[in-house]
């Protein structure tokens, strides 16, 4: 048996609409998120769609049952809300009285005028419906090119800028090379192991950098072993047997 | 067909050195050439200007050859957003649901992000200064106008006895129904 978290029991819920196509979680969390519009979403095609895929003999049917109930009337309660007549108060902070019939059928007139005028908009839309531009987009013309200042700073910013070399000041006048450090401990080494602390007793701190990374390089080169028993302590170099 | 937008025909005659008598011939001969019915590319005068297209019989092939969808139709919303725009506009977004009647902001949203509404500028006499909307050519374009002048009047949408048949409606329901004699 299979059970699933509290909460999702639509999650195999899968929806196929002219303005989606996909779970159903997922319709609902891009409708709270504003990315699709709940005046586009058919909600009776969606209740048809949950309908059609019941299925009576899954063991949490009633649970999906109520969780889509919940969730399409929150859908329904949504888009009433969002269809509802935008309240605009007057200027004096009275509310729109209620319209004299006279008025209200000069405005019912006007917007079957509007409604007549978007019959014929449809109509044209769809004849001209599938005619694709030949030539591709030229840049936009002078004057609608949007600049944000943001952006064209960032731009500028990036393009002159450099990337800031480390400060080098402290190091002092380098007079030393990785290879003398190498002969130096050749040279060491061939007395037997040394310590790195005997061998760089005499060192600047510079000096001691580079013998390390000289030391490193011919360990790497397979010339010397370096031997450290613990962690930060003493460390000995021995040639190779 | 270097321009994916409409070119007026001032555009034609600076690029070409055509007169525009020359222009309107060589134009109306191209229209006969580019014609809907004879040919895969049509020429199209819209949104003042002319434009070359695919012929919509193509539209599947062309919509395959781009690998892209056809954009979604518009709602019923969406077309009566824009006719108020197209004949009552440039008004605002209050204006428009003041039509309408009920709150048409997210449908405005959708069609400026698409393109066929713009901000034209703003109402100075309303309080906030709200923007004002209007048309754009992209709308003409997709359909098929030159201009808003091709559009029929909005007068002439809806016949005058309609009119008349739905104010005698509404009124006489207001009135108040007649005395009755007490018996």
């Amino acid at each position: 048996m299979i059970f699933e978290p509290p909460g999702r029991s639509l999650s195999g819920f899968t929806v196929e609409l002219d303005v989606y196509s996909g779970p159903y979680e997922w319709l609902l969390a891009l409708i709270l998120k504003d990315e699709l519009e709940i005046f586009e979403v058919p909600l009776r095609e969606l209740v048809d769609l949950y309908l059609s895929s019941r299925d009576r003999e899954v063991a949490n049917s009633l649970e999906r049952d109520t969780d889509f109930a919940g969730s399409a009337a929150a859908l329904v309660l949504l888009k009433s809300s969002t269809l509802s007549p935008a309240v605009e108060p007057e200027a004096d902070g009275v509310e729109d009285e209620s319209l004299s019939p006279k008025e209200l059928a000069e405005r019912l007139s006007e917007y079957l005028k509007i409604r007549r005028g978007a019959e014929h908009l449809r109509e044209r839309f769809a004849a001209n419906a599938g005619q694709h531009p030949s030539a591709h987009t030229l840049p936009p013309r002078r004057g609608r090119l949007r600049i944000r200042p943001d952006r064209v700073s960032l731009a500028a910013r990036r393009a002159f800028s450099r990337l800031l070399e480390p400060p080098t000041r402290h190091l002092g006048p380098i007079t030393v090379t990785l290879q003398e450090l190498a002969n130096l401990i050749s040279v060491a080494l061939a007395g037997g192991p040394v310590s790195y602390e005997v061998l760089t007793r005499d060192m600047d701190r510079l000096n001691r950098a580079v013998a390390f990374a000289a030391a490193l390089s011919l360990a790497q080169e397979g010339r010397l072993t370096l031997s450290q028993p613990e962690p930060l302590g003493p460390l000995t170099l021995a040639p190779s047997p | 067909m270097v321009s994916s937008r409409p070119t007026s025909t001032a555009d034609l005659r600076s690029a070409t050195g055509l007169t525009e008598k020359e222009t309107g011939a060589a134009l109306l001969e191209l229209q006969e050439r580019y014609s809907q019915q004879t040919s895969g590319i049509v020429l199209r005068n819209v949104a003042g200007g002319y434009l070359l297209s695919t012929n919509p019989a193509c539209s599947a092939a062309v919509e395959r050859f781009r690998q892209e969808a056809r954009p979604a139709p518009l709602s019923g919303a969406a077309h009566e957003v824009l006719a108020c725009a197209l004949y009552l506009g440039p008004l605002t977004r209050s204006g428009i649901s003041r039509v309408r009647g009920v709150n048409s902001d997210a449908v405005v949203r959708n069609l400026l992000e698409r393109g066929l509404l713009v901000e034209v500028g703003t109402d100075r006499d309303a309080p906030g200064s709200p923007a004002l909307l209007a048309v754009t050519d992209e709308f003409l374009a997709a359909t098929g106008a030159s201009s808003a002048e091709d559009f029929p009047a909005l007068q002439e949408l809806v016949a005058p006895e309609e009119l008349a048949r739905v104010r005698e409606r509404l009124i006489s329901s207001g009135e108040p129904p007649p005395a009755t004699e007490a018996p």
